[in-house]
């Protein structure tokens, strides 16, 4: 059931993702994104990382795909205009995916990984929260707090961005 | 004061004037003038102070080491320097005097009188020099006067032309000298004069012989000998007070005077060598000078010829004092010296004068000075007719004269020498007589050949004393007494050789020589005679010596083949490689660096990307140990 | 499940790859972005599956504060993306090209 389950996420992700690549619209990418996180989501939730899976939605599909949807929207677009991709792109970019690809592969390969499934006796850690929250709390406080300031800083920087800057020449 | 801060005095005083009226004075005629005068006369009066008043001594001032090699810088008075500081000093200052009649109204008169100072300087350095160092400084010092002195009518592509003649053959001498300073050093570890003396005992004969020989080769250079003379006739474009300065009296003596100081070296060989070049010089420009038609040509060849006398009589003494066993380090100061030095004091004196008495008929006749254009100006200029038969029957050896008294010493040590010397100095004295019997009846007797000379009259007094006190000088330097207690040391070495033995025969064949040069000379070439002689009835000879014998045309001739086209060649390796090909082909190569990598700014993000994916790429070669 | 981690590697180089060739083929620079953070997914999705398979939470965490700094970035970026619309009047990739040559 699992395997099934597998097999169907991953080319629900794989496949919204290749049309975001693809698609004409700039709307249209960022909704085969949003399908693209669901799948993706999914997949955690069979990798037992409950958490994460609803982070993901919340945080990625909520928060930030809706921000790229707001700028897309601000940015006026006209809908469906796109150039026709160049051949030599196309094989290009293809070539490149693939060999980068490759590259990354080679190292899994190379690293020998055994192609069982999870033994039983390996608990899923990341099912509980409290989990989390021991580690988070303890190990990892450090990070959280660095997180915490980056946020902050990330917040004036937008704010400082998004100022008008008025009596500058535009730069050729 | 001391001795030496004098004799710095001395050295330095012109110096300064040059300065000044090269700093300040270079449009005011009349106060280069008078200041070039002023340092004349004051320099005579220093000069008599330094030559009669100080016993000989040496002085030295370290100026350079780099390394083992200390380069000291020293003075040496002693007879033979205080002679040659008299000749500089006096026959200078009357020169500098009948320049400001010949240089009246002439409006560069101040650079001219610039020029003249800086030459003293140059000379009197020369003369009180102790080591070889300084003395090829103010040797090189003294050809730069010369060059600026001859093309002092810059606006005369002839008088530039020989100006750079002249600093050019100079220049080949001075690189044999230059050679001979460094062999001297590196054989006797010093290039002081008293140093070098001590150690030439033990030096074997064919260093000696090349330092000798080279060493000359700087005499042969500034003293015009063969094959370097060319430079001196061509010289005659400066004004004449220069050519009478510079070219007759002190400057082309220079050589002389350093084979006098660097006696000490020469062997048996050199010495023979250098005789036959001084034979051959005296020889050949005698016979030349029958072909030229200029009177400065004549006087300069006149010149060349007397040199290759003195140069010979050094040669003659020096082997005469070998042969008869003296030691090596004794010769040079023996008779030759003596002869050479007595024939260049007297020379300075006639030669000078000659210069000055032809100064003033060219000035008189409107700067004419073809002698076929001149005549009948023995009554129109009644003392430099006067002065100039002085000057002449001085040359030529006409007996009681100084200039027989010094001719007589050379063929006096010829005689003793060799016969067949002899003979041909005899025949060398003969031409002397010959050429100046001609230029003398055909300039002065006679009618006068052109309306200049018609309408010359004499000059004013500026220009006649110094005439008349040169030729008392030329009257009378033969004789031992006219030289004070000072500066009697050579003269009368040189008068010990005139009464010694072999003087008999020498003095007679003196005198027969200007009875029959003088003679001939007058009746072929009669006063009044619009044609030249030998041009009409030998006039395949007369053009071979008006040509030069042709030595001229040969170094025109190689400098324009020769040298020019490697020096064409050697521009050509230049440009292609040094140039072109290292430098801005390093230069090109730094462009062609800046210029790929500026290929690298496309501006387009998705390149950048490509770039990252190739250093990923190269990051998993590194990784999967492909490289 | 039977699948074992090499299944859930390939997933994840897979959907990176295709995210490094979104990059490099499109030029709208919001989609550019898009394609960049569906490589970041695809980074998680490793972490997690290996967290999973040697049965530790640190994978898990390091996830954690991947989508916190996504999150902050994309906030960024998107303002800088506005900034630059704002200049340009364009956010075409080909035409901000100021730094050519």
């Amino acid at each position: 059931m699992a395997d099934i389950l597998f097999y169907l996420f991953a080319a629900i992700t794989l496949s919204t993702a290749l049309f975001v690549v693809v698609s004409r619209n700039a709307v249209n990418s960022a909704m085969f994104f949003l399908l693209s996180l669901m799948g993706t989501a999914a997949l955690f939730v069979l990798l037992d990382a409950y958490l994460l899976a609803v982070l993901l939605v919340l945080v990625y599909a909520g928060a930030v795909v809706a921000l790229f949807l707001f700028i897309i929207m601000l940015l006026d677009m006209r809908g469906g205009e796109r150039k026709p991709f160049k051949r030599t792109t196309l094989v290009a970019g293809t070539f490149a995916a693939i060999l980068l690809g490759l590259g990354v592969l080679s190292f899994v390969q190379h690293s020998q990984l055994s192609s069982a499934a999870v033994s039983a006796d390996v608990p899923a850690l990341g099912a509980s929260l409290k989990g989390y929250a021991a580690q988070l709390f303890t190990t990892y406080l450090l990070p959280v707090q660095v997180v915490g300031f980056l946020l902050l800083i990330a917040m004036l920087g937008v704010i400082v961005l998004s100022k008008r800057f008025e009596g500058l020449e535009d730069v050729k | 004061m001391t001795p030496v801060q004098l004799s710095l005095l001395l050295l330095f005083l012109p110096v300064v004037s040059a300065a000044l009226t090269a700093f300040f004075f270079r449009r005011s005629p009349a106060i280069g003038r008078a200041l070039s005068v002023g340092t004349a006369a004051i320099l005579a009066v220093l000069g008599s102070v330094v030559i009669f008043g100080t016993e000989p001594f040496t002085a030295k001032l370290e100026w350079l080491t780099i390394g083992p090699l200390t380069i000291e810088l020293g003075l040496l008075v002693d007879p033979l320097s205080k002679l040659m500081l008299a000749v500089v000093v006096f026959i200078g200052f009357l020169i500098h005097v009948f320049s400001i009649g010949y240089m009246k109204g002439d409006p560069h008169a101040a650079r001219f009188f610039g020029c003249l100072s800086m030459f003293m300087f140059s000379m009197i350095g020369l003369t009180l020099a102790d080591d070889l160092i300084m003395l090829f400084i103010f040797w090189e010092l003294v050809g730069l006067s010369s060059y600026l002195l001859i093309n002092f009518y810059y606006d005369r592509p002839a008088a530039v032309e020989a100006s750079k003649k002249a600093f050019i053959v100079n220049r080949i001498g001075d690189f044999g000298f230059l050679l001979g300073i460094i062999l001297a050093y590196w054989t006797f570890g010093s290039i002081t004069l008293g140093a070098i003396s001590a150690k030439i005992a033990e030096t074997p004969s064919l260093v000696a012989t090349s330092v000798g020989l080279l060493i000359f080769c700087g005499a042969v250079g500034k003293s015009g000998q063969m094959p370097l003379h060319v430079w001196l006739p061509d010289a005659m474009e400066g004004p004449t007070p220069v050519s009478a300065l510079i070219h007759a009296a002190t400057m082309v003596a220079a050589g002389i005077f350093l084979l006098c100081r660097i006696g000490v070296v020469m062997t048996g060989d050199a010495l023979t060598v250098i005789l036959w070049v001084g034979v051959t010089t005296a020889l050949f420009a005698g016979v030349t000078a029958l072909g030229q038609r200029d009177i400065k040509r004549i006087l300069a060849y006149s010149t060349i010829s007397q040199l290759g006398f003195m140069v010979a009589a050094f040669a003659l003494g020096s082997l005469l004092a070998l042969q008869s066993g003296a030691d090596r380090a004794l010769a040079g100061i023996s008779g030759g010296a003596a002869a050479a030095m007595f024939h260049l004091t007297t020379h300075a004196f006639f030669k000078a004068l000659l210069f000055l008495a032809s100064g003033s008929v060219i000035h008189a006749c409107h700067h004419e000075q073809d002698i076929y254009r001149l005549g009948g100006l023995a009554g129109r200029m009644k003392i430099t007719f006067a002065t100039f038969t002085i000057g002449t029957l001085a040359l030529v050896g006409a007996p009681f004269l100084s200039g027989f008294y010094s001719k007589d010493a050379i063929l006096v040590l010829a005689y003793r020498y060799d016969p067949l010397v002899f003979g041909l100095l005899l025949v060398a004295a003969w031409l002397t007589a010959f050429y100046m019997t001609r230029l003398w009846s055909v300039a002065f007797l006679g009618a006068p050949r052109t309306d200049h000379a018609a309408h010359a009259h004499e000059n004013g007094p500026s220009m006649t004393i110094p005439l008349i006190l040169l030729a008392v000088g030329a009257a009378l330097s033969g004789y031992g007494w006219f030289y004070p207690e000072a500066l009697a040391v050579i003269p009368h070495q040189a008068h010990a050789l005139i009464t010694g033995e072999a003087a008999k025969p020498a003095a007679l064949a003196g005198v027969a020589v200007f009875v029959t040069g003088a003679g001939l000379g007058f009746l072929l070439y009669r006063p009044g005679s619009v044609k030249d002689f030998l041009q009409t009835r030998l006039p395949v000879v007369y053009n071979i010596l008006e040509n030069r014998l042709y030595i001229d045309a040969l170094y025109d001739w190689y400098v324009a083949k020769v040298q020019q086209r490697f020096a064409m060649l050697v521009n050509f390796i230049e440009q292609i490689f040094l140039s072109g090909l290292i430098i801005r082909g390093l230069a090109g190569v730094v462009g062609l660096i800046g210029i790929g990598t500026r290929a690298l700014h496309v501006g387009s993000l998705h390149v950048y990307v490509y770039w990252f994916l190739l250093g990923v790429a190269l990051f998993w070669g590194f990784a999967a140990g492909v490289f | 499940m039977t699948i074992g981690i090499n299944a859930f590697l390939f997933l994840s180089v897979a959907l990176f790859a295709i995210g490094f060739f979104g990059v490099l083929l499109r030029k709208n620079t919001l989609v550019i972005y898009m394609c960049l953070e569906l490589m970041l997914v695809a980074t998680t999705l490793a972490l997690v599956a290996f967290s999973r398979f040697n049965g530790t939470l640190d994978g898990n965490v390091f996830v954690f504060f991947i989508l916190t700094v996504a999150a902050a970035e994309v906030a960024v970026g998107l303002a800088i993306i506005v900034a630059l619309f704002r200049r340009r009047q364009t956010v075409m990739v080909d035409e901000l090209n100021a730094l050519k040559n």
